[in-house]
Protein backbone atom coordinates (compact mmCIF):
# COMPACT_ATOMS: atom_id res chain seq x y z
CA UNK A 1 0.00 0.00 0.00
CA UNK A 2 2.99 2.39 0.39
CA UNK A 3 4.92 1.51 -2.75
CA UNK A 4 4.52 5.23 -4.08
CA UNK A 5 4.79 8.36 -2.25
CA UNK A 6 0.78 10.44 -1.68
CA UNK A 7 -0.16 11.47 -4.49
CA UNK A 8 3.56 11.93 -6.74
CA UNK A 9 6.03 10.03 -7.87
CA UNK A 10 9.78 11.69 -6.58
CA UNK A 11 10.42 12.62 -10.99
CA UNK A 12 7.20 14.72 -10.73
CA UNK A 13 8.65 16.88 -8.51
CA UNK A 14 11.17 18.34 -11.13
CA UNK A 15 8.16 19.03 -13.53
CA UNK A 16 6.19 22.97 -13.09
CA UNK A 17 3.27 22.43 -11.15
CA UNK A 18 0.05 22.70 -13.45
CA UNK A 19 -2.53 24.57 -13.28
CA UNK A 20 -4.88 22.61 -11.32
CA UNK A 21 -2.95 21.84 -8.72
CA UNK A 22 -1.75 25.49 -8.62
CA UNK A 23 -5.46 26.85 -8.60
CA UNK A 24 -6.32 24.32 -5.66
CA UNK A 25 -3.40 25.27 -3.63
CA UNK A 26 -3.78 29.30 -3.97
CA UNK A 27 -7.61 29.04 -3.46
CA UNK A 28 -6.72 26.91 -0.07
CA UNK A 29 -4.13 29.45 1.00
CA UNK A 30 -6.34 32.59 0.15
CA UNK A 31 -9.37 31.08 2.32
CA UNK A 32 -6.88 30.45 5.36
CA UNK A 33 -4.91 33.73 4.45
CA UNK A 34 -8.32 35.56 4.99
CA UNK A 35 -9.35 33.51 8.01
CA UNK A 36 -5.81 34.93 9.83
CA UNK A 37 -6.48 38.51 8.31
CA UNK A 38 -10.24 38.57 10.15
CA UNK A 39 -8.28 37.37 13.19
CA UNK A 40 -5.90 39.92 12.88
CA UNK A 41 -8.56 42.64 12.43
CA UNK A 42 -10.92 41.45 15.12
CA UNK A 43 -8.09 41.37 17.87
CA UNK A 44 -6.90 44.97 16.82
CA UNK A 45 -10.48 46.15 16.85
CA UNK A 46 -10.68 44.46 20.42
CA UNK A 47 -7.36 45.83 21.25
CA UNK A 48 -8.79 49.42 23.14
CA UNK A 49 -10.72 47.73 24.84
CA UNK A 50 -8.35 44.91 26.35
CA UNK A 51 -5.89 47.19 26.86
CA UNK A 52 -7.93 49.87 29.24
CA UNK A 53 -10.05 46.99 31.03
CA UNK A 54 -8.02 43.96 30.03
CA UNK A 55 -8.09 41.45 33.52
CA UNK A 56 -11.00 43.71 34.73
CA UNK A 57 -13.50 42.12 32.14
CA UNK A 58 -12.64 38.89 33.20
CA UNK A 59 -12.56 39.60 37.42
CA UNK A 60 -15.75 42.13 37.14
CA UNK A 61 -19.30 41.59 37.27
CA UNK A 62 -20.67 45.28 36.37
CA UNK A 63 -21.24 45.95 32.49
CA UNK A 64 -22.71 49.36 32.87
CA UNK A 65 -21.52 50.83 28.85
CA UNK A 66 -22.57 54.40 29.59
CA UNK A 67 -19.92 54.60 32.32
CA UNK A 68 -17.66 52.54 30.80
CA UNK A 69 -17.80 49.62 33.00
CA UNK A 70 -17.34 46.78 30.75
CA UNK A 71 -17.39 43.48 33.15
CA UNK A 72 -17.87 40.16 31.71
CA UNK A 73 -18.23 38.03 34.57
CA UNK A 74 -22.12 37.74 34.94
CA UNK A 75 -22.21 37.09 31.37
CA UNK A 76 -19.40 34.26 31.73
CA UNK A 77 -21.22 33.25 34.37
CA UNK A 78 -24.08 32.86 32.34
CA UNK A 79 -22.98 30.99 29.58
CA UNK A 80 -21.11 28.42 31.57
CA UNK A 81 -24.36 28.23 33.91
CA UNK A 82 -27.12 27.57 31.13
CA UNK A 83 -24.66 25.13 29.15
CA UNK A 84 -23.18 22.95 31.65
CA UNK A 85 -26.51 22.70 33.40
CA UNK A 86 -27.79 21.60 29.59
CA UNK A 87 -25.25 19.17 29.42
CA UNK A 88 -26.32 17.51 32.48
CA UNK A 89 -29.85 16.83 31.60
CA UNK A 90 -29.14 15.90 27.67
CA UNK A 91 -25.58 13.65 28.46
CA UNK A 92 -27.46 10.79 30.58
CA UNK A 93 -30.56 10.57 27.63
CA UNK A 94 -27.88 11.35 24.65
CA UNK A 95 -25.32 8.17 26.07
CA UNK A 96 -29.18 5.70 26.75
CA UNK A 97 -29.77 6.36 23.57
CA UNK A 98 -26.81 6.02 21.92
CA UNK A 99 -26.48 2.73 23.43
CA UNK A 100 -29.73 1.61 22.63
CA UNK A 101 -29.29 2.45 19.40
CA UNK A 102 -25.74 0.49 18.72
CA UNK A 103 -26.05 -2.06 21.00
CA UNK A 104 -29.93 -2.88 21.27
CA UNK A 105 -31.56 -1.82 18.47
CA UNK A 106 -31.76 -4.31 15.23
CA UNK A 107 -29.89 -3.58 12.25
CA UNK A 108 -33.09 -2.46 10.20
CA UNK A 109 -34.51 -0.25 12.56
CA UNK A 110 -31.28 1.61 12.91
CA UNK A 111 -31.37 4.13 9.91
CA UNK A 112 -34.87 5.03 11.57
CA UNK A 113 -33.74 5.83 15.11
CA UNK A 114 -30.55 7.75 13.41
CA UNK A 115 -33.31 9.72 11.22
CA UNK A 116 -35.05 10.93 14.20
CA UNK A 117 -32.10 12.33 15.54
CA UNK A 118 -31.02 13.84 12.63
CA UNK A 119 -34.28 15.83 12.55
CA UNK A 120 -33.93 17.09 15.97
CA UNK A 121 -30.60 18.53 14.80
CA UNK A 122 -31.73 20.14 11.68
CA UNK A 123 -34.38 22.01 13.17
CA UNK A 124 -32.81 25.32 12.85
CA UNK A 125 -32.31 27.49 16.14
CA UNK A 126 -35.16 29.75 16.09
CA UNK A 127 -37.74 27.34 15.82
CA UNK A 128 -36.45 25.77 19.13
CA UNK A 129 -36.74 29.31 20.32
CA UNK A 130 -40.08 29.49 19.19
CA UNK A 131 -41.29 26.29 20.49
CA UNK A 132 -39.36 27.75 24.00
CA UNK A 133 -41.03 31.10 23.69
CA UNK A 134 -44.49 29.16 23.01
CA UNK A 135 -44.39 26.21 25.26
CA UNK A 136 -41.54 25.45 27.42
CA UNK A 137 -41.57 29.31 29.15
CA UNK A 138 -45.05 29.03 30.38
CA UNK A 139 -44.47 25.18 31.07
CA UNK A 140 -41.36 26.44 33.51
CA UNK A 141 -43.44 29.07 34.71
CA UNK A 142 -45.99 27.45 36.06
CA UNK A 143 -43.82 24.56 37.13
CA UNK A 144 -41.72 26.51 39.24
CA UNK A 145 -44.58 28.34 40.42
CA UNK A 146 -43.88 27.75 44.16
CA UNK A 147 -40.74 29.20 44.06
CA UNK A 148 -42.98 32.37 42.29
CA UNK A 149 -39.94 33.45 39.63
CA UNK A 150 -40.52 36.26 37.78
CA UNK A 151 -41.41 35.21 34.21
CA UNK A 152 -40.45 32.26 32.40
CA UNK A 153 -37.76 33.74 30.64
CA UNK A 154 -35.41 32.53 33.40
CA UNK A 155 -31.72 30.56 33.21
CA UNK A 156 -33.30 26.98 33.95
CA UNK A 157 -35.31 28.08 30.84
CA UNK A 158 -32.36 28.28 28.46
CA UNK A 159 -30.61 25.67 29.95
CA UNK A 160 -34.05 23.09 29.21
CA UNK A 161 -34.02 24.08 25.77
CA UNK A 162 -30.49 24.30 24.98
CA UNK A 163 -30.14 20.42 26.29
CA UNK A 164 -32.92 19.20 23.94
CA UNK A 165 -30.96 21.36 21.00
CA UNK A 166 -27.62 19.60 21.81
CA UNK A 167 -29.23 15.95 22.54
CA UNK A 168 -28.67 15.27 18.69
CA UNK A 169 -25.24 16.60 18.77
CA UNK A 170 -24.18 14.35 21.66
CA UNK A 171 -26.41 11.66 20.61
CA UNK A 172 -24.54 11.35 17.35
CA UNK A 173 -21.23 11.44 18.14
CA UNK A 174 -21.32 9.13 21.33
CA UNK A 175 -22.87 6.31 18.98
CA UNK A 176 -19.84 6.71 16.54
CA UNK A 177 -17.50 6.28 19.94
CA UNK A 178 -19.68 3.34 20.49
CA UNK A 179 -19.95 1.88 16.66
CA UNK A 180 -16.38 2.39 16.10
CA UNK A 181 -15.84 -0.66 18.79
CA UNK A 182 -15.05 -3.72 16.34
CA UNK A 183 -18.23 -6.04 16.09
CA UNK A 184 -15.90 -8.98 16.06
CA UNK A 185 -14.85 -8.14 20.02
CA UNK A 186 -18.39 -8.13 20.41
CA UNK A 187 -19.23 -11.46 18.80
CA UNK A 188 -15.80 -13.12 20.79
CA UNK A 189 -17.63 -11.43 24.22
CA UNK A 190 -20.59 -13.78 23.54
CA UNK A 191 -18.85 -16.66 22.50
CA UNK A 192 -17.43 -16.37 25.91
CA UNK A 193 -20.81 -16.78 27.21
CA UNK A 194 -20.82 -12.73 28.12
CA UNK A 195 -24.84 -11.97 27.78
CA UNK A 196 -25.13 -8.38 25.74
CA UNK A 197 -25.47 -6.67 28.88
CA UNK A 198 -21.92 -7.79 30.17
CA UNK A 199 -21.02 -7.08 26.75
CA UNK A 200 -21.85 -3.80 26.89
CA UNK A 201 -20.29 -3.07 30.51
CA UNK A 202 -17.20 -4.56 30.19
CA UNK A 203 -16.37 -4.66 26.43
CA UNK A 204 -17.70 -1.96 25.03
CA UNK A 205 -18.12 1.05 27.21
CA UNK A 206 -14.69 0.68 28.19
CA UNK A 207 -13.35 1.54 25.08
CA UNK A 208 -15.72 4.30 23.73
CA UNK A 209 -15.67 6.15 27.03
CA UNK A 210 -13.59 8.47 25.82
CA UNK A 211 -15.00 8.99 22.94
CA UNK A 212 -18.08 9.56 24.90
CA UNK A 213 -17.02 12.27 26.85
CA UNK A 214 -15.57 13.76 23.51
CA UNK A 215 -19.26 14.01 22.86
CA UNK A 216 -20.21 15.50 25.72
CA UNK A 217 -17.68 18.20 24.92
CA UNK A 218 -18.62 19.18 21.58
CA UNK A 219 -22.37 18.97 22.54
CA UNK A 220 -20.53 21.77 25.51
CA UNK A 221 -19.09 23.61 22.87
CA UNK A 222 -22.27 23.57 21.02
CA UNK A 223 -24.20 24.59 23.79
CA UNK A 224 -21.80 27.90 24.50
CA UNK A 225 -22.05 29.34 20.85
CA UNK A 226 -25.88 28.68 21.00
CA UNK A 227 -27.18 32.65 19.96
CA UNK A 228 -30.86 32.39 19.07
CA UNK A 229 -32.76 30.17 21.19
CA UNK A 230 -30.97 31.40 23.95
CA UNK A 231 -31.83 34.89 23.45
CA UNK A 232 -35.06 34.65 23.18
CA UNK A 233 -36.26 32.95 26.51
CA UNK A 234 -33.09 33.55 29.14
CA UNK A 235 -34.77 37.27 29.58
CA UNK A 236 -31.28 39.22 28.86
CA UNK A 237 -31.07 40.67 32.18
CA UNK A 238 -27.18 42.25 32.80
CA UNK A 239 -25.12 41.66 36.09
CA UNK A 240 -26.69 39.20 37.53
CA UNK A 241 -24.29 37.90 39.61
CA UNK A 242 -24.84 35.23 42.64
CA UNK A 243 -22.62 35.94 45.63
CA UNK A 244 -21.91 32.51 45.87
CA UNK A 245 -21.33 29.73 42.52
CA UNK A 246 -23.64 27.59 44.47
CA UNK A 247 -26.50 30.00 44.77
CA UNK A 248 -29.30 28.52 43.05
CA UNK A 249 -31.56 31.42 43.34
CA UNK A 250 -30.41 33.24 39.73
CA UNK A 251 -31.43 29.62 38.30
CA UNK A 252 -35.18 31.02 38.37
CA UNK A 253 -34.09 34.50 37.58
CA UNK A 254 -33.92 35.95 33.88
CA UNK A 255 -30.12 36.59 33.02
CA UNK A 256 -27.59 37.13 30.37
CA UNK A 257 -25.15 34.80 28.76
CA UNK A 258 -22.01 35.76 26.11
CA UNK A 259 -24.09 34.83 22.67
CA UNK A 260 -27.41 36.59 23.95
CA UNK A 261 -25.13 39.41 24.61
CA UNK A 262 -23.27 39.68 21.07
CA UNK A 263 -27.16 39.12 19.91
CA UNK A 264 -28.29 42.25 20.80
CA UNK A 265 -29.16 45.79 19.77
CA UNK A 266 -25.87 46.78 21.76
CA UNK A 267 -23.77 45.24 19.33
CA UNK A 268 -24.84 47.80 17.06
CA UNK A 269 -24.75 50.68 19.22
CA UNK A 270 -21.35 49.92 20.47
CA UNK A 271 -20.18 50.33 16.51
CA UNK A 272 -19.66 54.25 17.28
CA UNK A 273 -17.28 53.99 20.19
CA UNK A 274 -13.82 51.92 20.06
CA UNK A 275 -13.32 51.20 23.37
CA UNK A 276 -17.52 49.77 24.12
CA UNK A 277 -16.63 47.95 20.56
CA UNK A 278 -13.41 46.62 21.79
CA UNK A 279 -15.65 45.14 24.62
CA UNK A 280 -18.20 43.45 22.47
CA UNK A 281 -15.49 42.38 20.51
CA UNK A 282 -13.38 40.58 23.48
CA UNK A 283 -16.54 39.32 24.60
CA UNK A 284 -16.32 37.39 21.38
CA UNK A 285 -13.04 36.27 21.59
CA UNK A 286 -13.95 34.69 24.92
CA UNK A 287 -16.72 32.97 23.64
CA UNK A 288 -13.84 31.84 21.20
CA UNK A 289 -11.54 30.41 22.91
CA UNK A 290 -14.18 29.07 25.22
CA UNK A 291 -15.80 26.93 22.35
CA UNK A 292 -12.19 26.24 20.38
CA UNK A 293 -11.10 25.10 24.38
CA UNK A 294 -13.79 22.63 24.43
CA UNK A 295 -14.70 21.49 20.75
CA UNK A 296 -10.31 20.72 19.94
CA UNK A 297 -10.35 18.69 23.40
CA UNK A 298 -13.71 16.53 22.35
CA UNK A 299 -12.39 16.01 18.89
CA UNK A 300 -9.30 15.04 20.25
CA UNK A 301 -11.16 11.87 22.43
CA UNK A 302 -13.24 11.22 19.99
CA UNK A 303 -10.31 10.33 17.37
CA UNK A 304 -9.06 7.70 20.75
CA UNK A 305 -10.92 5.44 18.14
CA UNK A 306 -10.61 1.79 19.65
CA UNK A 307 -10.19 0.27 16.22
CA UNK A 308 -7.08 2.33 15.36
CA UNK A 309 -5.17 2.01 18.78
CA UNK B 1 -31.22 -12.08 38.52
CA UNK B 2 -28.81 -11.97 35.21
CA UNK B 3 -32.44 -12.11 33.03
CA UNK B 4 -33.56 -9.31 35.17
CA UNK B 5 -30.84 -6.67 34.91
CA UNK B 6 -30.51 -7.21 30.83
CA UNK B 7 -34.24 -6.04 31.01
CA UNK B 8 -33.39 -3.37 32.93
CA UNK B 9 -30.66 -2.17 31.62
CA UNK B 10 -32.25 -2.37 27.94
CA UNK B 11 -35.34 -1.30 29.33
CA UNK B 12 -33.52 1.91 30.59
CA UNK B 13 -31.59 2.68 27.30
CA UNK B 14 -34.47 1.77 25.57
CA UNK B 15 -36.96 4.14 27.38
CA UNK B 16 -34.72 7.48 26.51
CA UNK B 17 -34.56 6.24 23.13
CA UNK B 18 -38.27 6.08 23.01
CA UNK B 19 -37.95 9.83 24.88
CA UNK B 20 -36.17 11.06 22.04
CA UNK B 21 -38.32 9.53 19.16
CA UNK B 22 -41.41 11.40 20.53
CA UNK B 23 -39.54 14.17 21.06
CA UNK B 24 -38.94 14.56 17.39
CA UNK B 25 -42.23 13.47 16.57
CA UNK B 26 -44.01 15.73 18.92
CA UNK B 27 -41.72 19.06 17.38
CA UNK B 28 -43.08 17.66 13.92
CA UNK B 29 -46.66 17.02 14.87
CA UNK B 30 -46.67 20.62 16.15
CA UNK B 31 -45.27 22.31 13.44
CA UNK B 32 -47.55 20.60 11.14
CA UNK B 33 -50.68 20.81 12.91
CA UNK B 34 -50.17 24.55 13.73
CA UNK B 35 -48.12 25.27 10.59
CA UNK B 36 -50.67 23.44 7.85
CA UNK B 37 -53.87 26.24 9.10
CA UNK B 38 -51.71 29.01 7.26
CA UNK B 39 -50.20 27.45 4.16
CA UNK B 40 -51.84 28.29 0.68
CA UNK B 41 -50.66 28.86 -2.81
CA UNK B 42 -51.59 32.25 -1.59
CA UNK B 43 -48.86 31.90 1.35
CA UNK B 44 -46.20 31.60 -0.63
CA UNK B 45 -46.67 33.68 -3.45
CA UNK B 46 -47.91 37.21 -1.44
CA UNK B 47 -45.98 39.46 0.68
CA UNK B 48 -46.44 40.36 4.00
CA UNK B 49 -49.11 42.67 4.94
CA UNK B 50 -49.91 43.71 8.48
CA UNK B 51 -46.40 43.48 10.23
CA UNK B 52 -47.10 39.56 9.99
CA UNK B 53 -50.35 39.11 10.45
CA UNK B 54 -52.27 38.51 6.87
CA UNK B 55 -50.72 38.60 3.48
CA UNK B 56 -47.92 35.60 2.72
CA UNK B 57 -43.90 35.33 2.95
CA UNK B 58 -43.03 35.12 -0.25
CA UNK B 59 -40.35 37.55 -0.28
CA UNK B 60 -38.75 36.10 2.90
CA UNK B 61 -38.77 32.54 0.83
CA UNK B 62 -36.93 34.54 -2.14
CA UNK B 63 -34.85 36.02 0.27
CA UNK B 64 -33.75 33.01 1.90
CA UNK B 65 -33.18 31.53 -1.25
CA UNK B 66 -31.21 34.03 -2.00
CA UNK B 67 -28.71 34.43 0.59
CA UNK B 68 -28.53 30.35 0.42
CA UNK B 69 -27.49 30.55 -3.64
CA UNK B 70 -25.03 33.27 -3.08
CA UNK B 71 -23.69 31.03 -0.34
CA UNK B 72 -23.15 28.04 -2.74
CA UNK B 73 -21.22 29.89 -5.14
CA UNK B 74 -19.00 31.41 -2.27
CA UNK B 75 -18.26 28.28 -0.67
CA UNK B 76 -18.14 25.63 -3.38
CA UNK B 77 -14.24 26.49 -4.97
CA UNK B 78 -13.41 26.92 -1.57
CA UNK B 79 -14.80 23.42 0.02
CA UNK B 80 -13.54 21.91 -3.32
CA UNK B 81 -9.66 23.49 -2.91
CA UNK B 82 -9.36 22.64 1.01
CA UNK B 83 -10.97 19.15 0.31
CA UNK B 84 -8.38 18.31 -2.24
CA UNK B 85 -5.32 19.91 -0.71
CA UNK B 86 -6.34 18.22 2.64
CA UNK B 87 -6.80 14.60 1.60
CA UNK B 88 -4.38 14.85 -2.00
CA UNK B 89 -2.32 17.23 -2.02
CA UNK B 90 -0.57 17.46 1.30
CA UNK B 91 1.00 13.60 2.46
CA UNK B 92 -1.67 12.21 4.69
CA UNK B 93 -0.81 12.45 8.27
CA UNK B 94 1.82 14.96 8.02
CA UNK B 95 1.51 17.86 9.93
CA UNK B 96 0.28 20.18 7.39
CA UNK B 97 -2.77 18.12 6.16
CA UNK B 98 -3.36 17.18 10.24
CA UNK B 99 -3.58 21.06 11.18
CA UNK B 100 -5.51 21.87 8.21
CA UNK B 101 -8.26 19.53 9.22
CA UNK B 102 -7.99 20.63 12.89
CA UNK B 103 -8.86 24.49 11.44
CA UNK B 104 -11.70 22.90 9.37
CA UNK B 105 -12.92 21.24 12.80
CA UNK B 106 -12.62 24.37 14.48
CA UNK B 107 -14.03 26.41 12.01
CA UNK B 108 -17.10 23.99 11.67
CA UNK B 109 -17.44 24.69 15.60
CA UNK B 110 -16.95 28.77 15.39
CA UNK B 111 -20.43 30.01 17.30
CA UNK B 112 -22.63 31.83 14.21
CA UNK B 113 -23.13 35.01 16.34
CA UNK B 114 -19.48 35.82 15.78
CA UNK B 115 -19.61 34.97 11.93
CA UNK B 116 -22.71 37.97 12.30
CA UNK B 117 -20.24 40.25 14.23
CA UNK B 118 -17.54 39.32 12.00
CA UNK B 119 -20.15 40.60 8.73
CA UNK B 120 -20.38 44.11 10.95
CA UNK B 121 -16.40 44.52 11.12
CA UNK B 122 -15.67 43.33 7.03
CA UNK B 123 -18.84 44.70 5.41
CA UNK B 124 -20.32 47.26 7.67
CA UNK B 125 -17.01 48.96 8.90
CA UNK B 126 -14.35 47.99 6.71
CA UNK B 127 -16.36 48.49 3.10
CA UNK B 128 -19.40 50.10 4.59
CA UNK B 129 -22.22 48.10 2.46
CA UNK B 130 -24.65 48.60 4.97
CA UNK B 131 -27.06 45.78 5.34
CA UNK B 132 -26.68 43.53 2.07
CA UNK B 133 -27.75 40.35 0.60
CA UNK B 134 -24.23 39.85 -0.18
CA UNK B 135 -22.68 40.44 2.81
CA UNK B 136 -25.12 37.73 4.03
CA UNK B 137 -24.32 35.49 1.56
CA UNK B 138 -20.17 35.49 2.25
CA UNK B 139 -20.93 34.65 5.37
CA UNK B 140 -23.29 31.70 5.09
CA UNK B 141 -20.41 30.52 2.46
CA UNK B 142 -18.10 30.85 5.06
CA UNK B 143 -19.98 28.78 7.47
CA UNK B 144 -20.49 25.62 4.99
CA UNK B 145 -17.00 25.88 3.62
CA UNK B 146 -15.43 23.18 6.32
CA UNK B 147 -18.49 20.96 6.61
CA UNK B 148 -18.27 20.24 2.52
CA UNK B 149 -14.66 20.42 2.49
CA UNK B 150 -14.61 18.02 5.73
CA UNK B 151 -16.84 14.88 3.82
CA UNK B 152 -14.90 15.62 0.26
CA UNK B 153 -11.48 15.29 1.71
CA UNK B 154 -12.79 12.18 4.18
CA UNK B 155 -14.18 10.10 0.41
CA UNK B 156 -11.20 11.08 -1.30
CA UNK B 157 -9.41 9.38 1.55
CA UNK B 158 -11.50 6.55 1.20
CA UNK B 159 -10.93 6.11 -2.86
CA UNK B 160 -9.17 2.83 -3.44
CA UNK B 161 -5.89 3.74 -3.61
CA UNK B 162 -4.85 1.17 -6.60
CA UNK B 163 -6.45 3.67 -8.90
CA UNK B 164 -4.55 6.38 -7.28
CA UNK B 165 -1.42 4.56 -7.72
CA UNK B 166 -2.09 2.74 -11.15
CA UNK B 167 -2.57 6.32 -12.32
CA UNK B 168 0.58 7.53 -10.98
CA UNK B 169 2.54 4.45 -11.89
CA UNK B 170 0.97 5.78 -15.51
CA UNK B 171 2.49 9.16 -14.69
CA UNK B 172 -0.07 11.00 -15.02
CA UNK B 173 0.12 14.41 -13.22
CA UNK B 174 -1.13 15.61 -9.98
CA UNK B 175 -3.71 17.63 -11.86
CA UNK B 176 -5.07 15.41 -14.58
CA UNK B 177 -5.18 12.97 -11.70
CA UNK B 178 -7.57 15.69 -9.72
CA UNK B 179 -9.41 16.30 -12.86
CA UNK B 180 -10.19 12.66 -14.22
CA UNK B 181 -10.17 10.16 -10.87
CA UNK B 182 -10.40 12.24 -8.10
CA UNK B 183 -13.13 14.58 -9.12
CA UNK B 184 -15.67 12.36 -10.77
CA UNK B 185 -15.83 9.32 -7.68
CA UNK B 186 -15.91 12.29 -4.80
CA UNK B 187 -18.14 14.74 -6.26
CA UNK B 188 -21.26 13.19 -4.79
CA UNK B 189 -19.51 13.29 -1.02
CA UNK B 190 -18.91 17.15 -2.01
CA UNK B 191 -22.85 18.02 -3.20
CA UNK B 192 -23.96 16.06 -0.27
CA UNK B 193 -21.62 17.77 1.90
CA UNK B 194 -22.79 20.93 -0.02
CA UNK B 195 -26.33 20.61 0.34
CA UNK B 196 -26.01 19.65 4.28
CA UNK B 197 -24.31 22.71 4.75
CA UNK B 198 -26.73 25.19 2.76
CA UNK B 199 -29.26 23.65 4.81
CA UNK B 200 -28.31 24.50 8.19
CA UNK B 201 -27.20 27.91 6.14
CA UNK B 202 -30.83 28.18 5.31
CA UNK B 203 -31.92 27.86 9.06
CA UNK B 204 -29.44 30.29 10.46
CA UNK B 205 -30.44 33.74 11.89
CA UNK B 206 -27.13 34.89 13.64
CA UNK B 207 -24.91 35.37 10.86
CA UNK B 208 -27.82 37.61 8.77
CA UNK B 209 -28.76 39.49 11.80
CA UNK B 210 -26.32 42.31 12.03
CA UNK B 211 -25.71 42.82 8.22
CA UNK B 212 -27.91 41.13 5.49
CA UNK B 213 -31.97 40.93 6.61
CA UNK B 214 -34.93 43.19 7.38
CA UNK B 215 -38.19 42.46 8.55
CA UNK B 216 -39.98 44.47 5.82
CA UNK B 217 -39.44 46.33 2.49
CA UNK B 218 -37.18 44.63 0.88
CA UNK B 219 -37.62 42.10 -2.55
CA UNK B 220 -35.23 41.67 -5.15
CA UNK B 221 -31.96 43.32 -4.48
CA UNK B 222 -30.56 45.21 -7.55
CA UNK B 223 -27.08 46.49 -6.35
CA UNK B 224 -24.87 45.76 -3.12
CA UNK B 225 -24.84 48.75 -1.27
CA UNK B 226 -28.03 49.08 1.60
CA UNK B 227 -29.76 46.07 -0.33
CA UNK B 228 -31.19 44.52 2.64
CA UNK B 229 -33.70 40.93 1.98
CA UNK B 230 -36.21 39.38 3.92
CA UNK B 231 -35.05 35.84 5.24
CA UNK B 232 -37.28 34.10 6.79
CA UNK B 233 -35.52 32.68 10.03
CA UNK B 234 -35.14 36.50 10.79
CA UNK B 235 -38.81 36.82 9.89
CA UNK B 236 -39.66 34.51 12.73
CA UNK B 237 -37.04 35.60 14.91
CA UNK B 238 -38.73 39.11 15.11
CA UNK B 239 -42.40 37.68 14.94
CA UNK B 240 -41.43 35.20 17.92
CA UNK B 241 -40.79 38.36 20.21
CA UNK B 242 -44.22 39.69 19.51
CA UNK B 243 -45.66 36.53 20.00
CA UNK B 244 -48.22 38.07 22.17
CA UNK B 245 -49.53 39.72 18.92
CA UNK B 246 -52.41 36.67 18.46
CA UNK B 247 -53.05 38.11 14.79
CA UNK B 248 -49.90 36.84 13.49
CA UNK B 249 -49.28 33.62 15.55
CA UNK B 250 -50.85 31.35 12.91
CA UNK B 251 -48.55 33.17 9.68
CA UNK B 252 -45.79 32.63 12.17
CA UNK B 253 -46.08 28.79 12.30
CA UNK B 254 -47.08 28.98 8.67
CA UNK B 255 -43.50 30.58 8.36
CA UNK B 256 -42.06 28.37 10.79
CA UNK B 257 -43.19 24.96 8.88
CA UNK B 258 -42.40 26.66 5.72
CA UNK B 259 -38.77 26.73 7.12
CA UNK B 260 -38.21 23.15 8.48
CA UNK B 261 -39.30 22.06 5.42
CA UNK B 262 -36.88 24.28 3.26
CA UNK B 263 -34.05 23.06 5.72
CA UNK B 264 -35.36 19.36 5.99
CA UNK B 265 -35.69 19.12 1.65
CA UNK B 266 -31.57 19.11 1.07
CA UNK B 267 -30.94 16.57 3.83
CA UNK B 268 -33.41 13.97 2.43
CA UNK B 269 -31.96 14.81 -0.99
CA UNK B 270 -28.59 14.13 0.29
CA UNK B 271 -29.75 10.70 2.22
CA UNK B 272 -29.59 8.61 -1.42
CA UNK B 273 -26.16 9.74 -1.78
CA UNK B 274 -24.69 9.35 1.61
CA UNK B 275 -26.48 5.58 1.01
CA UNK B 276 -24.65 4.88 -1.83
CA UNK B 277 -21.52 6.31 -0.29
CA UNK B 278 -21.78 4.17 2.70
CA UNK B 279 -21.96 1.17 0.29
CA UNK B 280 -19.07 2.29 -1.63
CA UNK B 281 -17.07 2.40 1.57
CA UNK B 282 -18.48 -1.24 2.39
CA UNK B 283 -17.07 -2.78 -0.66
CA UNK B 284 -14.51 -0.55 -0.99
Amino acid sequence: MHALPHGRLTWQKRRPPDAVVFTCLAAAALFLALLGFTLILWVREAWPAIRAHGGEMLTSGEWFYRHQHFGALAMIYGSAVVSLLALLLAAPVAFATAIFISEWLPHTLRPWAKAAVEFLAAIPSVIYGLLGIMFLRTWMADWLAPFDPLSGDMLLTAAVLLAVMILPTVTTFAEDSLRAVPAAQRLAARGLALNRTQTIHRIVLPQAWPGMIGAALLGLGRGLGETIAVFLIIGRLDNRLPESLLDPAPLIEPGQTLTSKLGGPETHIAMGDPLHWGAILTLGLILLVLTTLFVSLGNLLLRKNPAHP
Amino acid sequence: MKKALQLLSALTTGSAAAGVLLLAGALAFVLITRGSAAISPAFLTQETREAGASGGILWQIAGTLILVATAALVALPFATALGITRAWLLPPQSRPARVLGFILQLLNAVPSILLGILGLILFTGMLGWGKSWLAGGVLLGIMIVPTAAVMLANRIESLPRGQLDAAAGLGLRRGHIIRSIILPQSAAALLSGMLLGLARAAGETAPILFVAAVFSGATIPTGIHEQPVLALPYHIFVLAQDSFQEASRTNLWGAALVLVTLVSLPALAAIPMRHKLHNAADHA
